[in-house]
This record gives C-alpha cells, structure tokens and sequence, in this order.
C-alpha cells in the first residue's frame, strides 16, 4: 500500500512536470486534450525505460527480429491499453481522481490512431500487442499517414467523410528519430551502359529524393516485461534537393517540391478505392518497402560484418500485397549495393520474406500497370522482369511445352497495358504462403493459385487470425473480466486457453445472473452512446443484434436490412411481434467512392426511421446505424453484444476477426459458412452458433451452372416479394420511391451476385431460432457463457506463436525476471 | 566550382573541393571535365573525398564523363563518404567505374593495370 501511496505521488510529480514544461500550462487552465498529453507524457516516461532495456536485451542477445510490414495498423487508443499492459490502470486512476479529473475523461480526449480500413490493420495492431506480450523481437512497419481513414458522420442518412486528424505531429506517443531517417529515390530512367568489364549493365539516373524519418510508438507486451515498437515513416523532401532549386531562385518551386515529397505520408486510401493506377499509392508503398528495407539492414549491418547469417537474423512478413516491392527491393539492395551474386541474394530473399494473403475477392488483388512502374521505379521493374525470366524456366522445365501454365503464372499480365501481379510476386519471391482461417487457406490452394500450389505445395499453409483478449476483453469489457478472474483466476490474460474453465459454470445459475447483470451494464453504456450519437432511445433489456465492420456488398449487411424490414412488415400489417424485442445496430464505414455501400448506409438509416417512429414497432424493434466506427467505439459496442452477425457470401470473407471479438464477449454468432465461423463453430459447438445458408461449394456451384434465378426466391419465398417492393414503394424514401431502385435492381435484374435472396429465408429462421433461445435467459446465458470459455483458440497470441514457430523462426528474449517467472508457472 | 587537378604519371587526379556536387555546379564541373577529356586524358581518378552530397544531376554530370571519355579510356572514383557511397551502389554507378577509398590505390590500381 505505501509502495502504491509513493507510486502515486511519482506519477502526479511527473504529470505536473509534462503540464508545466511539456505543455506549458498550469493544470487548472489546462484543456482536457492538455492534460490528457501531459498524462500520457508521465505515462511515456515509464514506457521509454522498459523501451531501451527491451532493445539491450535483444541486441546483447543478438536475437532474430520479426518485421511485420502492412500499410496499416489500427492501433485505436493507447492511454488505457499501455495502463492496462503495464498494470498501472488503478494506480493511475486514484492519482489522476486526487488531482480533480477522471481517468475515463482523460482517455477520452484521446484520438484513435487510425491507420487503417478494417480487419487488415486491425489484425497488424493485435499482432504487435501479441509479440510484446509473447516477449518476442518484433515490430511494426508502417506509414505516418498524417490522415487516416476518414472520420464518417451522418447526415439525413447519408455517409459523409471528414478529414481525421490524429496528431500526428505532436503525438505523445510517437518518437521521432530524425538520426535514423533514410533516403528513398523515385522515379528517373535506366540508363544502358557497359560496365568495367565491358558487359551491358544499366544505371539508374534522374531520380528523385525522398527523406524517411521515423516515429516509434512504444508497444507495451503485458506486465510491462517487453517494450517493442511500431515504426511509421512519415515522407519528408530531402533538404538537399530543395536547395537546389533554392540557389536557382525558384522558392516557389521550392516549395511545392517539399509539399509534393510530403503527400507521400499525408493520407491513408480508403479500400476499395485504391484504384487501378493511382501512382501516388504505388508510391507510398515503396516508400514503406524501401524505408523499412534501409532499416532493417542498416540495424543488421551494425552488429554483423557481413550478410552471411541475414536470414537467420531477419523475418519480414508483408501484410498483403501491399508491401510486395519488398521483393525486388531486398534484391535490389542485396545484388546492388552488397555485391551479392543473383543466387545467393534470391536464396536469402526466399528466406526472409514471408506473404500473408487477405482476399479472394478478384478485384481486390493489386496489379500496377506496366509502364507506371518503370515510370515510377524503373529499376525494379527490371528486376521484376528478370524474376520472372528465372521462374519461368523453372515452371517450363517442370511443365514442358505447357504455354498457359506460363501465362497463368507469370508475375507479368499480358494485355494492354501489361500489368505487374503482386500477388504472383509475393509467392514467388516468399518461402511461405499463409492464408487467414482454414476455410480461407484452402481455397487460396484449390481457386485462387492453384498452379503455384501445385509448384511448391510446401510453401502455402494456414494461420487462422485472433484478436488479443488483452485490449478485446481486459480492457473493453472490464466487468467480464473481473468475473472471469474472481472465478478462474486471471491466467487467461496471457493464455486465453484458460478460458475454457468457464464452461463449467455454464449451467450455474448463479453464475448465469452475474454474467447477465454484466451485459445490461454494458448495454445500458452502449445504449447511453447511441442516445449520445444518434438521439435513438434504445431497449437496454431488448435483444442487442450487432453487425459491425465495413460495409460492403459481400458482407451482406443488405441482407440483415431485408429481414429487418420483413419484421417490421410481419409486425405492422400482419399483426404478428417479433418473440423478443430486438435492437439492430449497425455501424462501419464505407469507402468513399463505393455507391451501393453508401446507398446500403441510406437504407439501414432510412429504415431506422421508419421503424423507430412506428407507434406499434418502436417498442419492438428499433434499428440504428453508430456512425464513425473505429477502435474505442468498437470496445464500447462489443461488450454490449447478444448477437453477432457474420452473414458474408459463403467464400468471399477470408476470415473476419470481429466475429473472435463479439464470441469472446459471449455474443452468440449467426454466420454463415464462411472465413473463421467454420472454425467457430468448431470450437463452440453448433447448438451455440446459429449457422445458415449456402456453403462454399453450393456458392461455387450456382455460380458455375448459372442456375441461380433470384426472381425464383422472389416468387417462392413468403414475405420476400413483399420486402423487395417496399425498397421501391416509396415506404422508407417518401420523398424519392427511386431512391433504392439500384439495390432492387441489383437484387432481382442484375443477378443478385452476393446471393441475398438465396440465403434470405435459411437467415429468417436462423433469426428465428435465435430469438427462441433468447427468450429463456438460462438457455442464452448457457450459449454466451460456452462462447467466451470456447474462445481462447481466437486469441492473437496463439496465432503469433504458429507464425513464429512455423514461419519466422523467431523465439522470446525475455528479461530473466519474465523468464523466471514463466518457468515457474509452467512448473505450476 | 573548386577542382584541383594533379597529373601522377599518365593518371590525371581531380579533386573536387566542394563539398556538393549538385545541380548547381553540374554543368560547370561537366565543362571542366570535357576540357580533360579534350586534351587527351584518357585515364582519371576522381577524387570526391570533400564531398558530401551528389545528387541526380551530380552523378549525371559523372556518367556524362565517363561516356565522353570512351572505349579503352579508365575512370575511377575514390574516397567517397559513406552516403555518397551508398547513392553510387543503389543506382548501380559502382558497376560501371572502378571505386576505391583512397587516391593512392586508385592511382596504384591504374599503374598496374
């Protein structure tokens, strides 16, 4: 107690230092974003040490590093989770309640980092929390983007996007290393030229210089044992170069030079949007490849003589496609600048890099058109060339005279232009080929390259995504998890595993109130932020039924909308109510320039509308789309969840991690067939997971035989008609009965590619049976209790330990303290 | 722009005293050299020890030498700091002219080639 007493007295000391010499104000006129950077600086202090000793250990260690490059990381908030990781939460709190403010206010003022879509940079940011945890060297690679994605409001029911602005620049969590910053030439021509030797060689002249200059954000392992780091660079113009344009008196030129280098890292693009060709995208994902390459050798290079033992000091694992000129760049520097015979340096290439792949969805796989690459990077694009000349010997001599095997397999796309596949590239240029769930991993063999599997079926395998039950549970649902720990004990933090002896109090009945009790409080908070954004009054004790990621077709939240409507209709001209009342809530983000997932954002709004001032609905049903999803939000919705709606086209989610989060705060899935709910429903059990509709191969097949007839479900199903001519009665757009005519049109006379139809009636009953279930509070409590003991596959820190075991080769350095302390509870 | 030069037997040795080889001294340093070029030097040691910036046109300004000179003529580059260093490897310059870390092995590599 007196050690925690003078702990506190410390930390108030240090937050008086921040606010008075940091921030240069006295506390009491200080601003709730003032205090809340001079509480994070006090914070930071702690951080920084446990920062410096980790990098001790692992450079006295000589250890292998782990390099995770992704175009994005969702970190979200990192007051609280750096409070909760260093295990300082209440001390903080009880010294910050001495000085007059709440911790809660104070990480509020907080703004989410967000530097990424969706479940991509979501999973990049769970992955750190892991490593840390784990105690293994591994670190981010990313981007500073000085904006990240966009910050949605709603407005009459329509998606509108304002800039978000994160602080970038004086972040307290972000480290600059201007001594560490690397150049990074672009553009220019290769010219021919004959070497010493009189051989053809080229050069590569006319570029242009950009500047790299690192941030670290301290990433905090669990009981504050290991401190790694995500590094972001952030694009500057190089000094140099603008001075020469100075000294030719051009300041204006100057100056636009400076700001066109700096729109390299000024905003992250919405997916779906990264449209064909857009060269500063291209450009900004060299920029992270080359960045991160320089620094990567020029850390391996300071403690090693030669490159002799690089790839049993260095793992790079490229988070899509994104980074996939870490290819050409690692050869480009071994070959170019190391003087590494071609062999040896694609030997140790090979050896190095590994490819994580995120879709199936055709149209989401990255090309980059011929001539822009050697616009933009001519060098490499010779490389590319010469890759692809190797490895296409290499598949004549397996498959002789097999010319469209070649075709399918080169890294180059014929057409005009030509294009570059990066995918192609990355499984080519990698020594493992991971695919994000079971499910997901076997159709990247069987449909999306097979004839690479079939060239190196040891490279492909499968790591199916988790989510960390540190920031998911600990931190978002703080009241479940001081239930679990007062029960089982708090050794499910770091080994979620231990979840499992939950499920023997999944038929105590006393254990089922406490743990009922539990989520009307977290609905009564989740129901005050709705009141708070959305000015909807919702049911604290009506069924939560939550869907939340982005929104896109193949994610169906259409799908949920048509049985939404279906209820509303039964209940309103057919008298029949729903057997609980239900609170559909929705929120994600669409990307910008996605017409029918903004129209899909209309509808769920304009239903809404309908539906929550409908005298015989409104205590029944109520519909409601949270706007501006992003991480502190989803802490808040998660928790609050009954049901979870997992409803992609069977096939075309690769694995989804909202679906891990929402089970492990005992939200009951309905889902189909697809991504991680196959292995959900594995670990649950199927009488504690509503699965429906078409699986894969029924998907596959409809598709194939061109059998599919959505006007045939239209006829056939009870109540369909019904829905799908409300969306052009003029019923939820009074003032425009064209307004949704494109998603009727869609659904009935384009094809319905996404299969609504087909599934809609398999998902009324599953709703059905859902709804019956949660009418009897012991049979729900039964099922939410089984899906948070049945969980602990999904946490983040299996999944690093399979990558680390089985790809990466990467193993904890731990502090002896930590070494110490693990041994003895394995021997326990 | 500041260049010093020193014949060492049939090897001219020129010194560049700045310490930027950039875009404003690229064209006078490409006249100066034409001048070497034109009085019959066929075998040049460039010493960029001062220097510590080239930038696009700098090493344009080089090759630009280096093509002047010819079939059967030799250009070396030495006592480049490590930076300048590390642009030659990244865009391959180092491929196409001898580099070495003092004058005397240039001039010593020359001798005995």
């Amino acid at each position: 107690m007196k050690k925690m007493r003078s702990g506190i007295r410390a930390f108030q000391q240090a937050v008086d230092h921040h606010i008075r010499y940091s921030v240069a104000k006295r506390w009491d006129e200080a601003s709730a974003h003032d205090r809340y950077k001079a509480v994070a600086l006090a914070v930071r202090d702690r951080i920084i040490d446990g920062m410096l000793a980790t990098q001790d250990r692992y450079q006295s260690a000589d250890v292998k590093r782990l390099y995770y490059l992704s175009m994005e990381f969702l970190m979200g908030r990192a007051l609280g989770n750096n409070l909760y990781n260093l295990g300082v939460f209440d001390e903080v709190s009880e010294a910050l309640t001495d000085m007059g403010v709440d911790l809660e206010e104070i990480r509020d003022s907080e703004i989410d980092a967000a530097l990424g879509n969706g479940g991509l940079g979501r999973l990049a940011a769970c992955f750190l929390d892991s490593l840390a945890m784990l105690g293994m060297p591994g670190f981010g690679y990313g981007i500073n983007y000085e904006f990240g994605i966009f910050k949605q409001v709603i407005d009459n029911g329509y998606q509108k996007e304002k800039p978000d602005r994160w602080h970038n620049k004086d972040n307290p969590w972000l480290i600059e290393r201007p001594d560490e910053a690397c150049i990074v030439p672009v553009y220019g021509k290769l010219e021919r030229c004959q070497d010493a030797g009189g051989s053809e060689t080229s050069i590569w002249g006319d570029w242009k210089i950009l500047v790299g200059v690192p941030h670290d954000m301290p990433v905090v392992g669990y009981g504050g044992g290991t401190v790694n780091y995500l590094r972001l660079f952030s694009a500057r113009s190089s000094d140099e170069f603008d001075m020469q344009i100075f000294n030719e008196g051009d300041y204006f030129r100057a100056v636009e030079q400076k700001i066109s280098s700096e729109t390299i890292s000024k905003v992250l693009y919405p997916s779906d949007s990264v449209d064909r060709g857009k060269e500063l995208r291209l450009v900004q994902e060299y920029f992270l490849v080359a960045c991160s390459i320089r620094d990567i050798m020029r850390r391996y290079l300071s403690s090693h003589e030669t490159l002799d033992v690089f790839p049993d000091k260095v793992a790079i694992q490229l988070n899509d496609t994104h980074p996939a000129l870490a290819v050409p760049e690692l050869m480009r520097t071994l070959v170019d600048e190391n003087d590494v015979p071609w062999d040896r340096a694609w030997e140790m290439t090979e050896a190095v890099l590994g490819y994580t792949n995120h879709t199936l969805l055709p149209e989401a796989l990255e090309k980059w058109p011929v001539p822009l690459l050697e616009h933009v990077l001519p060098r490499h694009l010779e490389l590319i060339y010469e890759i692809n000349q190797r490895f296409l010997d290499r598949v004549s001599v397996r498959w002789p005279g097999d010319g469209k095997r070649l075709q399918r397999m080169s890294i180059i796309e014929e057409g005009d232009p030509k294009h570059v596949r990066m995918a192609h590239l990355s499984i080519i240029g990698s020594h493992s080929v991971n695919g994000v769930a079971k499910l997901h991993s076997e159709l990247v063999k069987s449909e999306l390259v097979p004839d690479f599997y079939a060239m190196w079926p040891e490279k492909f395998n499968n790591k199916t995504n988790g989510v960390t039950q540190r920031r998911w549970l600990l931190k978002s649902n703080p009241l479940l998890s001081s239930l679990i720990s007062e029960t089982i004990g708090d050794a499910w933090i770091t080994d979620a595993d231990q979840l499992a002896a939950l499920a023997q109090y999944a038929e105590d009945r006393g254990f089922h109130k406490r743990f009922l009790d539990i989520k009307r409080a977290n609905k009564e908070r989740l129901a005050k932020v709705i009141l708070d954004t959305t000015r909807v009054e919702v049911n604290p004790g009506s069924l939560f039924d939550v869907q939340v990621k982005r929104i896109h077709e193949y994610k169906r939240q259409l799908l949920n909308v048509l049985q939404v409507i279906h209820g509303f209709l039964s209940l309103v001209e057919d008298g029949r109510s729903p057997k609980v009342p239900k609170t559909y809530i929705f929120s994600g983000k669409a990307a910008p320039g996605y017409f029918m997932a903004k129209l899909i954002i209309k509808l769920i709004c304009s239903v809404g509308e309908v539906v929550n001032n409908h005298a015989r609905a409104k205590d029944h049903m109520k519909v409601v789309l949270i706007p501006d999803y992003r991480v502190s939000l989803a802490e808040k919705i998660i928790p609050a969840a009954d049901v979870s709606e997992q409803i992609s086209t069977a096939g075309m989610e690769a694995s989804g991690t909202g679906n891990m989060k929402l089970a492990m705060n005992g939200a009951v899935t309905i889902g189909t067939l697809d991504g991680a709910n196959v292995e959900i429903l594995e670990e649950v059990g199927p009488e504690n997971i509503y699965i429906f509709g078409l699986n894969v191969d029924q998907v596959r097949e409809m598709r194939r035989s061109g059998t599919y007839d959505p006007r045939h479900y239209y006829e056939a199903v009870p109540g369909l008609k019904r829905v799908l001519e409300s969306l052009v009665s003029g019923l939820f757009s009074p003032r425009d009965p064209e307004l949704f005519r494109p998603i009727y049109d869609a659904l009935l006379n384009h094809g319905d590619y996404y299969l609504h139809l087909a599934d809609f009636q398999p998902y009324l009953e599953a709703q059905t049976r859902a709804s019956e279930d949660y009418a009897d509070p012991s049979v729900w409590a039964k099922k939410a209790i089984l899906n948070v003991a049945r969980t602990g596959r999904f946490s983040s820190d299996r999944t690093i330990r399979e990558y680390a075991d089985q790809i990466w080769g990467l193993r904890p350095a731990l502090s002896q303290n930590a070494a110490t302390v693990t041994k003895r509870r394995r021997a326990v | 722009m500041e260049i010093e030069q020193e014949k060492r037997g049939d090897v001219l040795v020129v010194r560049v005293l700045d310490n930027r080889l950039d875009a404003h001294c690229a064209d006078e340093f490409r006249e100066e050299m034409a001048g070497y070029v034109a009085n019959g030097d066929r075998s040049i040691v460039l010493n960029l020890s001062r220097v510590d910036f080239v930038d696009s046109s700098g090493l344009g300004a080089i090759v630009a030498l280096f093509k002047m000179m010819g079939q059967g003529s030799r250009l070396a580059v030495c006592g480049t700091k490590d930076a300048v260093t590390r642009l030659f490897k990244l865009t391959r310059m180092n491929k196409v002219f001898d580099m070495f870390d003092t004058e005397r092995q240039a001039v010593h590599a020359f001798a005995q080639s």
